[in-house]
């Protein structure tokens, strides 16, 4: 071999090698196939709501000759936003995200999403049209930065007809207060051997830590946060009430026992209320098509959740996904179709609410009426009407999210008061949301 | 002459920088650049989508008053402390033991090698089986014996416990480095003990461990290094939130809860270079003290 011939090899390898490690640098602009644009859109589902998503996105793309979306998975909790963060900041961002409710306004404010007032204006789309919970957590500063996807009533009441009976209740009577459902529980729990074979219901295992104080926080009369000073609130005497009640249940049967006892059920067929170990529960709405479908037989009732006298009468708040356009998205108007179609379209949200079994938070959306025939439906629809509430809207609300999480596991686990536990999440989270604010 | 020989050593220093120029530029870009960036962001108040602002030292200011951080730290310490040694015990008497002579051996270290190479998210979640209060198979096994039966994972005084019980549960890599340095130790040197009538221990002790040290202090190092920076079990077995109150919360989980839940990515860096620093310094004591007690063949 010459050295020439050795040259042009050892060129021709460091070029492919430069190539193999730039595989980002090619493809600036989405495809386009067959005239369509292709856009991409991340989604939280796995499992069957991943299919039934499969489906809505099927009909949009039936219906739109020129836009055709591709639904990618992108886990996507409270606790792992990283993902779009990082194609953010990397500017390769999807056209169009999943985002959960409350951690829009900190998207928001971080720069991760672009604003949508634009569009909402073109589409003639109102605020009056959506459930005011449901407008309200999309809003940050002025402007709107996502649109609702689906809007959860949270939650409903659920308890089990069947075991009511057994304990000689009256399977028609749910609890309308804390003091009847504490009642309704001695009457219910069943330990033996220091292990628990049935409980009537355990406070803090609502969705979480964090939801379940928001839960009961509001159905005692409390607040945590207030927007127009931007104060958080978490030490708001009622809440620490409710805290002080989920706690008195971990003192009566041991934190460690229930939550041993938790750990061996799982989210579907082994869910706990579905198979009676746990005879009451909040319920998501998502959870009546999930019950249908493992536990078709569970005699159940649904009403609103109790509450103290003196506090929040059928209480609630609104979850929810939405969508939104990251900041960077290379296709914004086809995305924008994506969303209004999903969220404000009749036909749309009606794909949404049939196929998914989800609520459209869009009011005027033809699939409302069609769910109130539903069973169990409509009383997720009278909650979704009387709802006063969202999560707060501001940009530390994954933190307070983590901060109450941790008060609450302190408090029943007896290393704080509750007064403690809630004055030390208030505090730090007031610390954050001034940081964040600071550093505008 | 001369000026031709140092042509041809320049042309040889030129292809050899080239040849090892993929090596180079990856450290440089993935190992290098990253780290220094990372040391640059731990004086910025750095949330990810805006330009990181310079802040001097205030995230190491927050940080020496952030009881959390003391915490983790602790936690850490304690994992460190007990896992270590816990592993290094049970996979140095797992290599005495399978470095008998006994029919089947081959069956019996494939059987105690597998678990390591099971993925950790597997087996984690395998674990959290086993250590289920209820129904998991460790506390019926407690139960039928009528002992305490610890709800584990769901107790914070019992939690770090059955994560280090965990641990040694996947030492199979290192039972086979101390099997491979068994191997080694010169069977003349048994022989002659015998002959000079040194027991069993005495000869474990004095040939067996000596000529092991460099095996075991490799593990020791590696060992600490890894359990100082611990966290995909506790992550997974915990839902990534380090409790029951905190008893879970390692340093590298709450490193990664501020750069990715909270994304103060300077506050994250801090972090690091703390943990960085504090490993290096350890590491570094336990090579100034290794003199004394690890013994390296054919040296004095």
């Amino acid at each position: 071999m010459t050295t020439g011939q050795m040259r042009t090899k050892l060129l021709v390898s460091l070029l492919t090698l430069s190539l193999a490690i730039c595989p980002g640098c090619a493809r600036r602009h989405g495809p386009s196939v067959g005239g369509k644009v292709v856009i991409s859109v991340w989604h939280p589902w796995g499992g069957t709501q991943k299919e039934r998503l499969d489906q809505v996105v099927a009909e949009f793309n039936r219906t739109h000759k020129h836009i055709q979306v591709r639904a990618v998975f992108t886990p996507n909790d409270l606790n792992a936003d990283q993902k779009l963060f990082t194609s953010v900041a990397a500017g390769q961002p999807p056209d169009a995200t999943f985002v959960d409710g409350p951690q829009v306004a900190g998207w928001a404010e971080q720069g991760a999403l672009a604003p949508l007032d634009r569009f909402v204006k073109q589409s003639g789309i109102e605020p009056h049209d959506y459930f005011a919970p449901c407008w309200q957590q999309c809003s940050y500063r002025g402007h709107i930065w996502a649109m609702t996807y689906c809007a959860d009533p949270n939650f409903a009441f659920a308890w089990n007809k069947k075991v009511f009976r057994e304990c000689g209740l009256d399977p028609d009577k749910p609890p309308t207060t804390i003091a009847e459902l504490d009642a309704i529980n001695d009457r219910i729990t069943k330990i033996e051997h220091g292990r628990i074979i049935r409980i009537g219901i355990i406070p803090w295992s609502q969705f979480g830590n964090a939801n379940s104080i928001f839960t009961w926080g509001w159905a005692f009369g409390g607040g945590f946060y207030d927007p127009k000073t931007d104060k958080i609130t978490a030490d708001d005497p009622r809440v620490v009430k409710a805290l002080e009640w989920m706690t008195s249940y971990a003192k009566k049967y041991d934190v460690s026992t229930i939550n041993g006892f938790r750990q061996g059920f799982g989210s579907r067929d082994q869910n706990p209320f579905y198979i009676g170990k746990v005879a009451m529960q909040c319920l998501h709405i998502s959870q009546l098509d999930d019950i249908a479908t493992y536990a078709p037989d569970l005699d159940y009732g649904l009403t609103y959740i109790p509450a103290p006298p003196d506090g929040e009468q059928h209480s609630s708040w609104v979850g929810g996904w939405c969508l939104a356009i990251p900041k960077g998205s290379r296709h914004p108007k086809e995305a924008w179709e994506f969303l209004r179609w999903c969220s404000h379209d009749p036909k749309g949200t009606q794909a949404v609410g049939r196929l998914q079994s989800l609520l459209p938070g869009c009011r005027t959306s033809p699939y409302i009426k069609e769910a109130a025939k539903k069973p169990g439906y409509s009383q997720f629809l009278k909650i979704m009407e009387e709802c006063r509430h969202q999560r707060p809207v501001m940009p530390a609300q994954n933190f307070y999210m983590g901060s109450l999480d941790r008060a609450v596991d302190f408090a029943v686990y007896g290393q704080l008061t509750s007064r403690q536990a809630l004055r030390k999440s208030a505090e730090e989270t007031q610390a954050e949301l001034d940081l964040r604010l600071a550093g505008r | 002459m001369k000026k031709r020989q140092s042509t041809t050593e320049k042309r040889n220093l030129r292809n050899g920088l080239l040849f090892c120029s993929p090596v180079i530029v990856g450290l440089a870009v993935f190992t290098l650049y990253p780290m220094l960036a990372s040391l640059y962001y731990s004086f910025c108040n750095y949330p990810m989508l805006k330009p990181p602002v310079w802040v001097g030292l205030t995230n190491y200011r927050v940080l020496i008053h952030d009881p959390v951080f003391y915490k983790s730290l602790s936690n850490t310490a304690y994992y460190a402390a007990f896992a270590t040694p816990a592993g290094i015990v049970t996979a140095f008497l797992l290599a005495v033991l399978l470095n008998q002579k006994v029919r089947g051996m081959a069956i019996f270290r494939t059987m105690f090698f597998v678990p390591s190479i099971v993925p950790m998210v597997a087996g984690s979640v395998l674990w959290l089986w086993l250590l289920n209060p209820d129904y998991g198979l460790i506390n019926t096994i407690l139960r039928s014996m009528h002992l305490h039966a610890p709800g584990w994972l769901n107790d914070p005084a019992t939690a770090k416990p059955a994560l280090i019980l965990m641990s040694v549960w996947g030492v199979g890599g290192w039972m086979l480095i101390y099997l491979a340095g068994l191997q080694d130790v010169p069977v003349d040197l048994y022989e002659a003990a015998e002959i000079d009538g040194a027991g069993p221990l005495q000869r474990m002790l004095h040939i067996t461990i000596p000529f092991m040290s460099p095996h075991l202090f490799f593990t020791l190092v590696m060992g600490f290094i890894g359990a100082a920076t611990y966290f995909t079990q506790a992550y997974v077995m915990t839902g990534g939130q380090g409790g029951p109150v905190d008893s879970t919360r390692f340093f590298s989980i709450y490193l990664f809860q501020n750069a990715f839940m909270y994304w103060k990515m300077g506050y994250a860096c801090a972090l690091a270079w703390i943990l960085f620093v504090l490993i290096l310094l350890f590491t570094l004591a336990l090579f100034k003290t290794s003199a004394r007690y690890v013994h390296y063949g054919g040296e004095r």
